[in-house]
């Protein structure tokens, strides 16, 4: 009994302590499972990083939390236990956060991909097009059929983008590579992905990529059937241990413990910040068995030009299916020609529309 | 002929009868359900908690076929719910399904978060059967499952003692019970078969489909095989025609896209509920002659005595 009660008193103390030391407390919100290997894994792996490597930082999160009130009411909940800073990750969460932030000035909120701001509330988002460039690169040079399958869920801009970015990496290597595209028309079905894969496999391709919400399911699929992956999201290798090629992945880990840090030091203004490949942002992920040396090299000699900015992949010419020029030799598309981009390149087989 | 036998013509016959295999389970119990008396609208809750528990059980044993018993265990379980709230409190019977759905994906979400980026290895892969192993290489165990108890429910009911009296309970209780049957026993095991054939499905599809679990993996299918049962006019034998319908032409507009067809994907994927709709709307007034197929048992559910 008196163990007892020494052993609470003590565990009172350190919590005081603790409380004490850690300056700042921060709340993630997710809108799936952490662990799909895909967009919330990816964030969560941003909170883990910042818990790792800025001391005195304090984390809690909860996932599967829908876009309605009800977050509003985590969000209130978190603030009410000292969260000082909210990281409410899913796109829909906007105009929640905005009533929230609003009602908590002291609070600092950062919402993931948002364009509107409030004094508190600022954006983080990256593009991860350039990565998936890299990614096509490599797809490219392992693809022995010369045709690639890419599974997708909606034809919205950032998938599109992903779409043209992929492939034009993998004309790089093979000029005359085809991507052929299945829409499932949902960011998340498994058996429909399924067979999705299979009919791609089916027609020839020998690399799977794609955009829903998790990569697991066409990894194994592919693996099953013996053919090449390329990964979205996360690094889902442990589910196609042979034939993981690469992944284009996010890596928030860094641009997350500037934010907590800037916020920490009073430098935090709220605005939108953006990152991408050149910051580190969005990465690739490490290369499975199965990846020459040759095309490693080749990569990382890439990736060094689009980072110095000798080299952008959305450099002319750029032409769509119908043969119409998006941008010309010596043009680079950029600004609404690359977020509202409505339309697939050349050597894409499948419909926008 | 040689065309029937093409790789591409088997791998679509494959992808068709993988696509069909959980809607086809879901189909057959809930046919004997109704055929007994009784609408259950909780089959797609049941499919997710025998989809959940079919996942960890295999999981934590390593053993795909445990896992699929333990899946159709679980909604067993579930759907003895919806067989005590309409069967014993005579609750009414839509209510107590959609009760009964709710409950099973509330359940299954919230369990299977753990579970979620988990990896279980399924069956092993039939390619190395004699003969036919060019197709069976490209099924799976569940398929074949489904294909086989498809004849054999149909055969039962159809020639059994045991299947009249499902049938005589279905038409009508009180000719049953002069019969001598016990009218609520069978009805009972009419919704407990249906729990156990949906949790078999559920299971089907994230052991052995998918080997993945995701909250709400079913997507719809359980209600899709509820409309498909009215499209076999609770035929057991015509419930793989009716399921191969749904999953056929899933199983195209997903192909149709790699041949580069000129068509909208967002029509091309209306197929699946386009093409069974067809088929009801043409069948159904040369059927309705004939009394459309419905047990007499099952108009009182939806006329309210």
């Amino acid at each position: 009994m008196k163990n007892l009660f020494i052993t609470i008193t003590a565990a009172l103390l350190a919590a005081l302590c603790g409380q004490a030391i850690a300056a700042t407390k921060v709340g993630y919100i997710y809108v799936g499972p952490r662990n799909d290997f895909g967009y919330n894994y990816a964030q969560d792996q941003g909170r883990i990083y910042l818990e790792e490597n800025l001391p005195g930082v304090a984390t809690v999160s909860f996932e599967n939390i829908p876009e309605n009130a009800d977050v509003e009411r985590v969000m209130e909940r978190m603030i009410r236990s000292g969260v000082t800073v909210l990281f409410p990750t899913s796109y829909g969460y906007l105009d929640n956060a905005l009533k929230v932030a609003s009602k908590y000035p002291e609070v600092t909120f950062m919402h993931s991909g948002g364009f509107k701001l409030a004094p508190n509330l600022g954006t983080y988002f990256a593009g991860i097009d350039e990565a998936m460039y890299l990614a096509g690169v490599t797809a490219g040079a392992a693809s022995k059929t010369g045709k690639l399958g890419f599974l997708a869920a909606h034809p919205i801009p950032q998938v599109l983008r992903n779409i043209n970015a992929f492939t034009r990496g993998a004309q790089r290597v093979n000029p005359a590579i085809t991507t052929t595209v299945v829409w499932t028309g949902t960011w998340s079905d498994p058996a429909k992905e399924s067979e999705a894969a299979n009919s791609l496999i089916d027609s020839g391709a020998d690399v799977i990529t794609g955009h829903v919400d998790s990569p697991i399911t066409y990894t194994r699929v592919a693996e099953k059937r013996g053919v090449f992956s390329v990964g979205y999201h996360a690094d889902a290798s442990k589910f196609a241990p042979e034939g993981w090629l690469v992944g284009a992945i996010w890596n928030w880990g860094p641009m997350m413990v500037n934010i907590v840090k800037s916020v920490e030091d009073g430098s935090w203004i709220s605005g939108h910040i953006r990152g991408g490949l050149k910051t580190g942002d969005s990465i690739l992920s490490a290369y499975g068995p199965s990846v020459s040396s040759e095309t490693q090299d080749q990569v990382a000699a890439l990736q060094a030009e689009i980072l110095t900015g000798a080299f952008n992949i959305w450099q002319g010419p750029i032409l769509a299916q119908d043969g119409s020029e998006k941008a010309a030799t010596g043009a680079v598309l950029s600004g609404t020609g690359l977020e509202g981009m409505d339309f697939l390149v050349q050597g894409v087989v499948g419909q926008v529309k | 002929m040689s065309d029937l036998f093409s790789p591409e013509m088997l791998s679509f016959i494959a992808a068709a009868l993988r696509s069909s295999t959980p809607v086809l389970l879901v189909v057959l119990g809930e046919t004997l359900t109704q055929r007994v008396g009784v609408i259950n609208l909780g089959v797609e809750g049941q499919m997710l908690v025998g989809a959940i528990t079919g996942f960890a059980v295999t999981l934590a044993s390593g053993s795909p076929t445990l896992g699929l018993l333990a899946g159709m265990f679980a909604a067993t379980l579930l759907s003895a719910v919806h067989a005590l709230l309409s069967l014993y409190f005579g609750a009414n019977q839509i209510a107590s399904g959609l009760a009964v759905l709710i409950l099973g994906a509330g359940l299954s979400a919230f369990y299977g978060i753990p579970y979620v980026g988990e990896k279980i290895s399924g069956f092993g892969s039939m390619a190395g059967v004699p003969l036919l192993g060019p197709l069976l290489g490209q099924l799976s165990v569940s398929v074949l499952i489904a294909l086989l108890l498809t004849p054999l429910i149909g055969v039962w009911l159809y020639t059994t003692r045991t299947g009249l009296a499902w049938r005589a309970v279905g038409e009508s209780t009180e000719s049953a019970r002069a019969m001598g049957i016990n009218p609520l026993l069978i009805q009972w095991l009419g919704v407990l078969v249906g729990g156990l054939l949906s949790g078999l499905a559920g299971a089907a599809l994230s052991v052995d489909y998918t080997s993945n679990w995701i909250e709400n993996i079913s997507s719809g299918r359980g209600l899709v095989a509820v409309g498909l049962v009215i499209v076999a006019r609770w035929n057991p034998y015509l419930a793989l025609p009716a399921a191969l319908l749904y999953g056929g032409s899933e199983a195209l507009y997903l192909r149709m896209q790699t041949w580069g067809v000129g068509v909208s994907p967002y029509l091309l994927s209306t197929l699946p509920y386009v093409i069974p709709l067809s088929v009801l709307v043409v069948t159904s007034g040369r059927l309705r002659q004939r009394g459309g197929g419905m047990p007499e048992g099952l108009k009182a559910v939806f006329k309210g005595s």
